[in-house]
């Protein structure tokens, strides 16, 4: 990437404030997804399949990729 | 030099254009103006991103030399704004309101701004937003680079998610108008706690490239502005095809609700039981109120359902899918446990392992969905829905809880509309409705691909009968 003088100087003027914002926000520690939340999360997801192969679906029916008015 | 009275800050696009082009005052004052009250108070809301003083008075001083030579170029022409910050802005950080991203730069502008750009609307400032638009499923407000969104009608209260900043912005006069983003509610939700003017477009018809991606099939660009007549002037400039994002549909909108169909005798679907069981208590005389409100326009209610199909698990294994996908590097990295909120960290990592017949099966039933909702529509022109079922929840109510439930055996009514709506691609206007206490609530207008011109006379003469969405919070 290429920048001007300038712009370089908008960018590390702008990333210290967002930094000082980030560092103000995350004065809580860093968290790491402990073992029960992912596990959580895994459960909700397969739940989910689950309950859509429960749903029956004509064999032609191809998946929606388009949307067309 | 022209005294900016605090009633600038709240004036429609129509109003801020006149006294422009009367020379009331010149686009620089009025950038002056905007982005010094986005700097000052923007904080206060955790709803400023990064702030662009020397480009928002330098792009302004161009607007003034085009209007001192009649060189017009619409009604948006020095219209101060500001863009959800997962929008790149060429040069300056795009953070995506999470710290993994706080340093990111792109030497690009996202196609919304350049559109914008063209018009002569004055980007004054970048707006926080839940961190990676939500991606992965947050538990609280607080999940951002830059906290949590605080309403301006109750700083006590959420601001809405993910486009936060955005809504919050407008709603407290720090821009005319802002961008934001939905993938599955993140127009709706915060313009619906904020009291504000928004518009979902269909999907395809706002370019995306330069905004992160969540879901490359589901997200969407659109406005959040002071009424229905704002959010089609900023659609006419920001929409159109673009070879540069996969999922444009290659279309261009024209505000035009003048040529739209009259608003008499539109069959405007609704379930009745979402304006009252399905509702939180202190909403529902506003709600009803609404209602009666939208009548009075000449539309014929008519009393309908959605389709039954899991909309909320069917959304949930795409995004999971998709969103999997594209933060791939993240997750791998292990940058990911730097994101704010460790539901979200789980649900990232957790969505690498979505099974591809999940992800089939859900885009196949999308489909199914799409020609279920079509033919819904050969019965009504418009559905109507309350955007959500009450005002703001509090900063510390975890949002993955399920929020409000109606007692058991309640009739489904519209429930999961913008899960459904997401899923079809369906344009959605939110209008403010009336207050639950001293929070707004509001109205979401859903239409058929390509129908904003429908909703938008629609919510235009709504607008006209009420002034709930003139309304500004008490402290601003």
């Amino acid at each position: 990437m290429k920048l001007t003088r300038r712009e370089l100087a908008a960018v590390v003027s702008a990333t210290a404030v967002v930094s000082a914002t980030a560092v103000a926000a995350a004065q809580t520690e860093p968290r790491a997804a402990n073992p029960d939340e992912l596990q959580t999360a895994r459960n909700r997801l397969t739940a989910n399949g689950e309950l859509l192969a429960q749903q029956e679906v004509p064999m032609a029916t191809e998946p929606a990729f388009q949307f067309k008015a | 030099m022209a005294v900016i009275g605090n009633d600038v800050f709240f004036a429609g696009i129509a109003e801020l254009n006149e006294r422009l082009r009367s020379r009331e005052f010149t686009a620089e004052e009025l950038a002056r103006a905007f982005v010094r009250r986005l700097a000052q108070l923007g904080p206060s809301y955790n709803a400023l991103a990064l702030a662009l003083e020397r480009e928002a008075i330098r792009k302004a001083k161009d607007v003034d030399k085009d209007l001192k030579i009649e060189r017009l170029r619409g009604p948006l022409q020095g219209i101060p704004y500001g863009v959800k910050d997962l929008l790149s802005y060429k040069g300056h950080p795009t953070t995506w309101g999470a710290k993994p991203y706080a340093g990111q730069v792109f030497d690009y502008n996202a196609t919304a701004i350049d559109k914008l750009d063209a018009v002569g609307a004055v980007l004054t400032g970048k707006l926080a937003m839940v961190e990676l638009a939500g991606g992965g499923g947050y538990r609280l407000a607080s999940a951002s680079l830059t906290g949590p969104g605080l309403n301006p009608w109750d700083r006590t209260r959420w601001a809405g998610g993910s486009s936060s900043g955005s809504a919050a912005a407008v709603a407290a006069g720090l821009v005319a108008f802002a961008i934001g983003s939905e993938t599955s509610g993140s127009i709706v939700t915060p313009a619906s706690y904020c009291g504000v003017t928004a518009l979902r477009p269909t999907y395809g018809l706002v370019s995306r490239h330069g905004a992160m991606a969540l879901s490359w099939t589901l997200d969407k660009l659109g406005p959040f502005a002071r009424s229905a007549e704002d959010c089609g002037r900023i659609l006419q400039a920001i929409a159109g095809g673009d070879g540069k994002d996969p999922g444009s549909a290659g279309k261009s909108f024209y505000y035009a609700p003048q040529y739209e169909r009259p608003v008499k005798g539109l069959k405007v679907g609704y379930a009745a039981v979402d304006f009252a069981e399905r509702a939180e208590e202190p909403a529902r005389p506003a709600f009803q109120t609404a209602l009666a409100a939208l009548k009075e326009t000449g539309v014929t209610l008519v009393e309908t359902k959605l389709p039954q199909f899991p909309y909320g698990p069917i959304v949930a294994t795409i995004l999971a899918a998709e969103q999997g996908s594209i933060f791939e590097p993240l997750i791998a990295s292990g940058k990911v446990n730097d994101l704010a909120d460790a539901a979200q960290i789980a649900g990232l990592k957790a969505s690498l392992e979505v099974p591809a017949k999940d992800y089939l099966k859900a885009m196949r039933l999308r489909r199914i969905i799409q020609e279920d909702i079509t033919k819904l529509f050969t019965q009504v022109d418009v559905l109507v829905a309350p955007g959500r079922p009450g005002p703001a929840t509090k900063l510390d109510q975890p949002l993955d809880r399920g929020g409000f439930q109606p007692a058991s055996g309640t009739p489904p009514g519209l429930q999961g509309l913008v899960q459904a709506g997401n899923l079809a691609g369906l344009p959605a206007l939110v209008v403010p409705c009336g207050f639950a206490g001293d929070l707004p609530v509001a109205l979401q207008i859903v239409g058929l691909p390509f129908s904003e011109n429908l909703l938008l006379a629609l919510g235009r003469e709504f607008q006209a009968r009420t002034d709930w969405h003139k309304k500004r919070p008490p402290e601003v």
